[in-house]
């Protein structure tokens, strides 16, 4: 009872536009052209995964976003670990990050297809490159804000500098890190699909500018709605593993 | 262990040049004593017992640690006012910190810890991360893992000053009946004169800051004490006696200020 009213509570707002969409496309106040009826979005939508075509691109575009997140977070982790280990180096880096990260990720496919030729290493790269940034930000940051208090309390009781790196700094940083590998994981896939709109034969967002470019609306509509499917869903398993694996954070995290 | 400051002074950089956060602090610790610092806020106290633990290195002086008889080691181990446990512990994880630092194995530490969190009142606890327990019982654990380690000083920075009064008497109980067992030497800070009385054997008088002793004073009452010790006779004008070099202490500091 309480899960059916949680469901209605969210989503009474999506069902009521949904039902005002089909009625004005079913009495024709809408060209069902351009906009054709939920109905017809999701018969397209049951024939696009019964077919097995849904599934085939999604996975494609889950495995680059994936590979990329992956590859990224690596990176980005073992960047951090340097730049922790050398204030010189992270003071020369830090003016390169700002500007890559103020510059539109998407702006630098064609220079990274320059490197890397038209394949999937350039498309893989430039996600990798999109999520590394983040966490090398989010790092730094949660290394900065280590309490002085917990360091000394360590300190105190004897502890080497490897051992505070381990039982202090580590810990302290798991909620931080965790909450970046949510917001990469969805940047992963915001990357992953704007590159296949761009550049690629496979995956969600060649399927979006494939329909556009033939006009099936229908199968339009349906696709995005896969791709913002994807990036609901991505968000509420990170959360489960941030609380299987911060359990002491206890909400303030 | 004995500790011996001479002529410590501490002061940190601020908007203005420097401030000055302890003036020419001197005096001696006795072996196996509970000694107890009184005085208002903001006069160094935490700085003081930072330098003691040797978290922080004072401007000029130095601090003398002379080992007694009866030490097992040689560690000055601070218990703070807040801050005190890795959140990302349990209670008894946090607990057997000092002993997992000198290299105990996990089960014989922890069982050490549960034996002595059970003594003050934690029993059930062990399991629990910090952001689930009061306040009273984080300090209980802190306070369980300053003796688990058994150090040859105990630094005390307000340890009760963030709880209820209630909460507050019986920990205070709780810490005189564990130290007197063993009567490890004891730095004790606190604003609290009743607490300074009950606890200590000899108390000291800072100045408003920056921190220097302006007084000094014996208690007479004698061992096993209770928390709720009748503040009569002697004590009473003890209290009167203290307070009242507070109250000269600050006076003073004002009055050099005007000038």
């Amino acid at each position: 009872m309480r899960l059916v009213r949680l469901i209605g509570a969210r989503f009474w707002l999506l069902a009521l536009l949904l039902a005002c969409w089909q009625i004005l496309a079913a009495r024709r106040i809408l060209d069902p052209l351009f906009f054709p009826p939920p109905s017809k979005v999701g018969e397209t939508l049951w024939a696009m995964l019964a077919s097995g075509e849904l599934g085939r691109e999604a996975g494609a575009t889950l495995a680059r976003a994936g590979a990329g997140l992956l590859a990224g977070v690596v990176g980005g982790g073992l960047v951090s670990i340097l730049l922790c280990l050398s204030p010189r180096l992270r003071t020369a880096v830090q003016p390169l990050v700002s500007a890559l990260y103020s510059t539109p990720r998407l702006t630098m496919l064609p220079m990274v297809m320059l490197i890397f030729g038209v394949n999937e290493a350039s498309r893989m790269a430039l996600v990798a490159m999109s999520v590394g940034l983040v966490i090398v930000i989010q790092i730094s940051d949660a290394v900065r804000s280590v309490s002085r208090d917990y360091v000394d309390l360590a300190a105190n009781y004897g502890a080497s500098r490897a051992v505070i790196v381990r039982k202090v700094y580590l810990p302290a940083c798991l909620p931080q890190i965790f909450t970046a590998l949510r917001l990469c994981a969805g940047r992963a896939l915001v990357m992953t699909i704007s590159i296949e709109m761009l550049s690629s034969n496979d995956g969600i967002g060649s399927m979006i500018w494939a329909s556009w470019q033939t006009f099936a609306t229908e199968k339009l509509y349906a696709s995005v709605m896969v791709a913002a499917l994807l990036g609901l869903l991505s968000g509420p398993v990170f959360h489960w593993l941030e609380r299987r694996f911060v359990p002491w954070a206890g909400g303030q995290a | 262990m004995r500790l011996s400051c001479s002529q410590l002074r501490v002061s940190f950089p601020s908007s203005n040049g420097s401030v000055l956060a302890l003036r020419d602090l001197t005096f001696g610790s006795r072996d196996g004593e509970f000694l107890t610092f009184v005085g208002p806020s903001g006069c160094g106290k935490t700085t003081l017992l930072r330098v003691l633990a040797g978290l922080l290195a004072p401007g000029a002086g130095e601090v003398e640690r002379i080992p007694g008889p009866h030490d097992r080691n040689c560690s000055v181990l601070l218990v703070s006012q807040e801050h005190n446990l890795f959140p990302w512990m349990t209670a008894s994880a946090n607990a057997a910190f000092g002993l997992e630092m000198r290299g105990m194995p996990r089960a014989e530490r922890e069982a050490r810890a549960r034996e002595l969190l059970a003594r003050l009142g934690c029993a059930g606890k062990e399991r629990a991360y910090p952001c689930q327990l009061s306040m009273g019982m984080k300090q209980r654990v802190a306070v369980a893992r300053c003796f688990l380690s058994d150090p040859a000083v105990m630094l005390m920075d307000e340890p009760f000053a963030a709880l209820d009064c209630q909460t507050r008497v019986v920990l205070q109980q709780e810490v005189l009946d564990l130290w007197e067992q063993d009567r490890k030497s004891v730095v004790f800070v606190t604003h609290d004169v009743d607490e300074a009385i009950l606890l200590s054997d000899r108390i000291l008088v800072l100045s408003e800051g920056p921190g220097t002793v302006v007084a000094e004073y014996e208690v007479p009452s004698p061992r096993p004490r209770h928390a709720l010790l009748e503040m009569n006779g002697e004590l009473w004008e003890l209290k009167q006696r203290i307070l009242g070099s507070l109250r000269l202490a600050a006076g003073m500091e004002r009055f050099a200020c005007a000038r």
